[in-house]
């Protein structure tokens, strides 16, 4: 139905088209136009703005990454007192005693120079294992642990430092009986 | 068939797209009257029409970045009124369903030929009709949209696109009808 109302229509579309819009219509478009372009400008500038901001905030990442993890990290090298304060004190003791058995065990060197050089030997190798518990204590997961190798070691160093004392002062005392 | 399209405007748009603001008035100069008078047909009020016509011409030259060029600008901008007509209408809260009244008759055929049509009383015949008849006979006869695009476009069923423009159809011939019959006496 009605298909030459459609018709008549459709032929004449571009007849239809006679409304026009008022004459100011392209000034407000123009004006809004201007703004939104102001308005990206100024969006530009906003975006520099962020640019220098992100630099600097990952910066500050840094810094702050260093701070946290890498300075700590070394320093936990250091101290067995921040992980456990009693072996701390039990550390420095025994640290100190070593150094005297040491000190008297230098004293026989010069008389038993090879037996000296064997035991320096045996001592070294608990050493070894001493330094190597004292790196690997930072990146411990369980460092009480560690601490706690780190100090048996020590008291095993002192058995056999006592032990070594004891055998050198064996010897020598035979020596000088025998040298009479 | 598939349709291509070769537009004439090309260089106008391509300078648009640089922001050239001659370009911009020069393609506001050519396409002013289509556009408001397509908007005018769907929203049938002059200030609102105005408002939609400078909104999408602002939203044309904003995101002419968009415009991939697989229609004609004039199409793509001609989508850009028809959305924003059919949105202007909606927040005047206008039904495009419900309109009853109207029984639709099996076929009519007599008369036809006699009635002679000028496009100023077809217009303004247009014009008289309900909000609801006058977007989808706007729709379907001057934007050539089809009635799945309809259904989609003003979110009502197929069914009621083809009720709602055979409704509009009949009333606006009794319009004409009427206006035809009141000329000779």
């Amino acid at each position: 139905m009605s298909t030459k109302l459609e018709d008549f229509i459709r032929d004449n579309k571009r007849e239809f088209d006679t409304d026009r819009p008022s004459a100011g219509l392209w000034n407000k478009i123009e004006a809004e136009l201007d703004k939104k372009e102001q308005l990206k400008k100024k969006h530009k500038r906003m975006f520099n703005i962020q640019l220098w901001a992100g630099i600097a905030a990952s910066f500050i990442v840094v810094l702050a990454v260093t701070f946290l993890y890498v300075i700590p990290a070394k320093r936990g090298r250091l101290s067995v007192a921040d992980v456990n304060p009693v072996y701390a004190q039990k550390q420095v003791k025994f640290v100190s005693l070593i150094e005297q058995k040491q000190d008297s065990l230098q004293a026989f060197a010069k008389t038993n120079p090879e037996l000296y050089r064997k035991f320096k030997a045996d001592f070294e190798v608990l050493n070894k294992t001493y330094e190597g518990l004292t790196k690997e204590m930072a990146g411990s997961p369980n460092q009480q642990m560690v601490v706690k190798a780190m100090v048996r070691n020590l008291e095993i160093q002192i058995q056999l430092l006592n032990q070594q004392l004891f055998i050198i002062n064996e010897v020598s005392q035979y020596k000088k009986e025998n040298s009479i | 068939m598939e349709a291509v399209y070769i537009d004439k405007n090309i260089d106008l748009v391509n300078a648009c797209r640089k922001g050239s603001r001659p370009a911009q008035f020069e393609l506001y100069k050519l396409y002013e009257r289509a556009m408001y008078s397509a908007a005018l047909r769907i929203v049938n009020h002059e200030a609102e029409a105005e408002d939609v016509v400078q909104e999408a011409f602002l939203d044309a030259f904003l995101r002419i970045g968009d415009f991939r060029g697989d229609t004609t600008f004039g199409l793509w901008l001609k989508q850009i009124i028809v959305n924003k007509s059919i949105n202007c209408l909606r927040k005047r809260k206008v039904e495009f369903t419900g309109l009853d009244g109207v029984e639709i008759p099996a076929e009519e055929s007599a008369d036809q030929e006699e009635l002679e049509l000028r496009v100023e009383e077809v217009k303004a015949a247009v014009q008289g009709l309900a909000d609801g008849y006058r977007v989808v006979l706007t729709l379907y006869l001057f934007e050539g949209y089809d009635h799945e695009e309809i259904s989609h476009i003003l979110k009502i069923s197929e069914v009621t696109s083809r009720s709602q423009l055979m409704r509009a159809k009949m009333k606006l011939r009794n319009i004409l009808e009427k206006k035809g019959a009141r000329d000779e006496y």
